[in-house]
């Protein structure tokens, strides 16, 4: 199947689900692309567009929860981060994604 | 562009983000209105054959109803596969089980097909297709 | 000098980053993309992560800090300290 094909439709579909989240796409444009590509060959693998950077646990419960766009599942982490974990999306008001650090749940004052 | 157009259906019979199943000089045809816009994509999904419009229509994609498999209406390109379905934990009955643990199997080897589109036009307010 | 290891995915940019940040230091170091591991091998590295609170790669250990992430001024300080 076409990659690039997919990668459009795969960012038509999260980009109507992350607004009313009050996340965007990440205005790093090189890793958007890297990102969305990994997920693209990781649905041609697994059927869903598992995240890139979480591992999948093969218990179907849990890796539901990082079926991008995980946002929904780890609202309060990724508030307080201004990004998911691998970063495909940012706060709308992020203009500088690299100031963005990716830290554990526990360092921004969670479990 | 092609000369033997079909009269199917009226511009007002489908509301935009709506599907419509015809059967047009013998071909199963599903109209789908995009926005405004008509376009025409077979009525059999490229992986096992379930009727589309039972789907959904989202801008100009087609999601298949029965295992999710994704087609772009416009080119009828296949996007993506099935996706794996949840069978729950409770125990099946062993016919059952046995039952699907053979159609999984096989399902591992059926592939997600392209599939046909056909032209449209829009004339007297009616939209046209060529089968 | 302080040991290196660290389990990435072998999709995931920030896990480059990572071993190229070593790897540019000529800092050694070891790794294992869970993505490509067996099955004990894997179930092994999940433990330590929800052990230690983590929930995504990288998963980095330089001596006996544990670090979760990319995060490079951490691992500057956990090398030198």
């Amino acid at each position: 199947m076409d990659t690039e094909a997919r990668k459009k439709a795969l960012h038509y579909f999260f980009d109507k689900l992350v607004g009313p989240l009050g996340f965007k796409f990440t205005p790093d444009v090189e890793l958007k692309d890297f990102l969305l590509e990994q997920e693209v060959k990781l649905e041609a693998k697994h059927g869903v567009p598992f995240c890139p950077c979480q591992p999948i646990r093969n218990d179907r419960a849990r890796d539901m929860k990082i079926v991008c766009p995980c946002i929904p599942y780890h609202r309060e982490y990724f508030d307080a981060l201004k990004r998911c974990w691998c970063g495909l999306f940012v706060h709308k008001d992020v203009t500088d994604p690299d100031s963005l650090p990716q830290l554990p749940p526990k360092e921004v004052g969670l479990e | 562009m092609s000369n033997n157009f079909i009269r199917a259906i009226s511009v007002g019979e489908i509301a935009p983000g709506g599907m419509k199943a015809v059967e047009l000089d013998g071909h199963e045809i599903v109209i789908c209105n995009c926005g405004g816009t008509f376009y025409a994509i077979q009525r059999r999904c490229g992986h096992m054959n379930a009727p589309l419009e039972m789907g959904t229509l989202d801008g100009t994609y087609v999601t298949c109803g029965m295992h999710c498999a994704q087609f772009d209406v416009i080119t009828g390109q296949a996007l993506s596969g099935p996706v794996p379905a949840d069978m729950g934990n409770e125990a099946l009955p062993p016919r059952v089980a046995a039952m699907l643990q053979n159609v999984g199997m096989q399902m591992q080897h059926v592939r997600t097909e392209s599939i046909c589109t056909y032209e449209t036009k829009v004339e007297g307010g009616w939209v046209h297709v060529a089968p | 000098m302080k040991k290196v290891s660290m389990y990435t995915l072998s999709t995931c940019p920030w896990c480059f980053k990572t071993k190229k940040y070593f790897a540019d230091r000529n800092i050694p170091f070891n790794y294992i993309d869970y993505d490509l591991a067996d099955g004990a091998t894997q179930a092994k590295i999940l433990k330590e992560l929800d052990a230690a609170g983590a929930t995504g790669f990288p998963f980095v250990r330089i001596g006996d800090e544990v670090i979760s992430g990319y995060q490079p001024q951490r691992f500057a300080s956990a090398l030198k300290s």
